[in-house]
């Protein structure tokens, strides 16, 4: 509602000073046409646009925790609304033992954080040595080499990945990790280099005036300036990891280390339908994502337009 | 993250490559330790319903000796551990068209010289063979078979005075009369297709063609399948496709929106009086309400009763594959789960048909009706079960369901076959 802003801070300006209060008469005429605090004319298709873009996301959400509420018996009722009668949390719990919950929980956690930490730090590594160094014709072609990258889906090179991880022994958790930091390497690093090209290099010489090597160039001044690209790339790197099925289930060769959104594939089948164990399994792996959203609302915000603008 | 590691210059360097080595020739010591130390063996098993039951028992299996411990397995990627080349030890799921590939390959092991091959009915290990086979190889055992026909609801029958249909016309009668009394004669989930495969289409082709000759010929023929061909969908199929739509108007008006669960919570409802699915249907439907009386029936497609036939499917098959680690382990296991005492409470569970030669009658009065049939070898598998993924063919016949032109949708079914064949 920014159109109501300039009206509302004229206000108490315009009570101050003298001169200002010649233009007070005109006042109520202005305040007619922008309206007052708390009684401003509301904006009714964004209202619309945004309450169906609310809804959209509410009511699945609402589905969800109503179905992990519900008894099987009530779950396969065909009234996805009708309220949990009785309440039960029965489903959470068959749902824990059935993933093995924990296990599958923190083998997600170690291939996230690998992910996410190793796409931040080698990303920016490589951003950073190729944009300090574009005049030299090996870092150039380097970038481009990182670029064509980019038109390489995983599922194209799906099967020698599998072959290579299996020889390599990296056919577990930390292979899909290394293998998550290598295909978002080409898009990362664009951010970067991007975003690294508008940081002066006056900056960088005067800390080496006062005798800094590159890394510490690098960790003490370049990684931080990074920062709102370090939060988009983040934030990609853990929707891409956390909710990766196709990768984990094809490289990780041992059941006993599967992640999360693997081991939930048990509950989607042809022949049978247990929503309310789905669901509440679902609930449990989204919450991390909903918590650390909740907490790093305003990065997440600040960081998407960010890339948005490249 | 930026103080700590900044002072050390060029040393961070070479530590951070170090480091880096030593994490990776970790994780290969890692996995190779885990592989060779002990005498561990897969069990690869993914039916959703039946993991309790099967974790069960490989525990049991890993108690009753000491040389091997078994690791229950459902979610490894089937194809990707082929590819890794560390496929599971053994076996034990669905056998179907894609299975069938490992198998012709020759990417199973040869297990004729087990005593429990020589267990399995004739007709049963036959049905195996159906799909492409690998020469002088037994490598699937079948280790269950569910039976697919029509559900009826008893007591909606009983109601109505209705017997169970033998014939084509018995069968219109039923759907008449019932539609006249205002109870929907067959539920329909349309908006599954597969539900229409499965059931409208597998039955009314497999009552009234051979499936099997069907398809060898089809396979035959391959690339020059087409419209003067000996066999084609269009040609040999019409029929049964055609009488399959002479059934689209005894279903529920809204089957096109329905999907598999709603079926199943109508079923237990008893709002319709028979619905096309197997076995796996009736643990859905007791999800949903209970103190019902449903039996199966053979879906009559042609006038003479002695053409009643169920339509069967390897629910689960046995095999080892060449690449496995733990091959005697893997016969262990296998051998243990072939025992009577473990393989015919199973079935018992999951409503299936036994496999082997003396293998006890099914009890559970939902499916005994089709006992007889299994045991006289009066069965078919379904024919949608014999195109290849790469053929959209449940889509096809939900269209043909939906009002599509059967001959054209047909052809267009042959036109695909022959291209697939050409390629291939």
């Amino acid at each position: 509602m920014s159109t109501t802003t300039p009206a509302a801070s004229a206000a108490p300006a315009g009570s101050t000073p003298d001169p200002s209060r010649s233009s007070a008469t005109t006042q109520p005429a202005r305040r007619r046409r922008r309206g007052k605090v708390g009684r401003e004319r509301i904006n009714w298709p964004v209202t619309v646009l945004l309450l169906v873009g609310a809804l959209a996301v509410l009511v699945p959400l609402f589905v969800t925790v109503n179905m992990s509420l519900k008894t099987t018996e009530q779950a396969v009722d065909g009234n996805a609304f009708g309220l949990p009668d009785p309440l039960t949390f029965s489903s959470f719990v068959e749902a824990w033992n059935l993933t093995n919950f924990p296990r599958g929980f923190a083998i997600s956690i170690f291939i996230t954080t690998i992910a996410v930490i190793g796409e931040i730090v080698i990303s920016a590594l490589a951003a950073y040595a190729i944009v300090r160094n574009w005049d030299h014709r090996l870092f150039r072609w380097s970038f481009f080499y990182l670029l064509a990258a980019m038109f390489i889906p995983f599922p194209v090179v799906a099967l020698p990945q599998i072959q290579l991880t299996g020889m390599l022994g990296l056919d577990n958790p930390l292979g899909v990790a290394i293998l998550h930091i290598a295909f978002a390497l080409a898009f990362n690093t664009l951010l970067f280099t991007a975003f690294l090209r508008t940081i002066p290099l006056e900056l960088e010489e005067s800390m080496r005036m006062d005798g800094a090597g590159t890394w510490q160039v690098f960790w003490k001044l370049i990684l931080p300036l990074l920062g709102p690209m370090c939060a988009t790339v983040g934030i990609f790197a853990f929707i891409a990891s956390w909710n990766d099925f196709m990768m984990p289930s094809l490289i990780i060769s041992d059941p006993t280390l599967q992640t999360i959104p693997v081991l939930q594939n048990m509950f989607q089948t042809q022949f049978s339908n247990s929503y309310n164990v789905a669901f509440a399994s679902y609930l449990m792996a989204m919450a991390p994502a909903i918590i650390v959203y909740l907490f790093a609302q305003r990065w997440v915000m600040s960081g998407l337009t960010q890339g948005a603008i490249k | 993250m930026s103080s700590s590691n900044g002072p050390r210059g060029p040393l961070t360097r070479r530590t951070l490559l170090a480091g880096a080595g030593g994490a990776l020739s970790a994780a290969a010591l890692a996995a190779c330790g885990s592989a060779s130390g002990s005498s561990q063996l897969t069990l690869y098993q993914s039916k959703p319903e039946a993991i309790p039951y099967f974790g069960q028992l490989a525990a049991d299996f890993s108690a009753s000796q000491e040389r091997f411990s078994v690791q229950h397995d459902i979610a490894t990627n089937l194809s990707a551990s082929f590819v890794r080349n560390s496929p599971p030890d053994l076996g034990c799921l669905n056998y179907n068209l894609e299975m069938g590939r490992f198998m012709e390959r020759g990417a199973l092991s040869d297990l004729s010289d087990l005593p429990e091959a020589a267990m399995i009915r004739e007709d049963v290990a036959d049905l195996a063979d159906w799909y492409p086979t690998y020469e002088g190889r037994t490598s699937v055992l079948p280790y269950s078979v569910t039976a697919a026909s029509v559900i009826y609801n008893r007591r909606l029958f009983e109601e109505h005075g209705l017997e169970v249909p033998t014939t084509w016309e018995e069968l219109l009668t039923v759907c008449e009369t019932l539609q006249a009394a205002d109870v929907i004669p067959i539920y329909g989930t349309f908006l599954d297709p597969w539900t229409i495969a499965q059931g409208l289409f597998d039955y009314t082709v497999g009552g009234m063609v051979d499936v099997r000759s069907f398809y060898q010929q089809m396979d035959e023929i391959g690339e020059d399948v087409g419209p003067d061909s000996e066999v084609s969908f269009q040609s040999t199929l019409l029929e049964p496709v055609q009488r399959m739509m002479e059934l689209v108007p005894y279903f529920n008006s809204d089957a096109p929106s329905r999907a598999y669960g709603d079926g199943n919570t109508a079923m237990a409802q008893e709002r319709a009086a028979m619905y096309f699915q197997g076995p796996w249907a009736f643990g859905e439907i007791e999800k949903a309400g209970s103190d019902l009386d449903l039996g199966t029936f053979p879906l009559p497609m042609t006038d003479d009763p002695a053409d009643l036939k169920v339509r069967v499917n390897i629910d689960l098959s046995l095999w080892i594959p060449e690449a496995a680690n733990e091959q005697e382990g893997a016969r262990e296991l296998l051998q243990y789960l072939m025992r009577p005492e473990v393989q015919d409470p199973y079935n018992a569970e999951f409503l299936a048909f036994g496999t082997t030669k003396d293998a006890p009658a099914v009890t559970d009065d939902r499916i005994a009706e089709m006992q007889q049939y299994y045991d006289e070898g009066r069965f078919y598998m379904g024919a949608s079960q014999f195109i290849p993924n790469s053929i959209p063919a449940q889509n096809y016949i939900q269209s043909i369901a939906g009002g599509a032109d059967a001959e054209q949708t047909l052809a267009r079914l042959d036109a695909d076959w022959a291209r697939l064949a050409f390629r291939e």
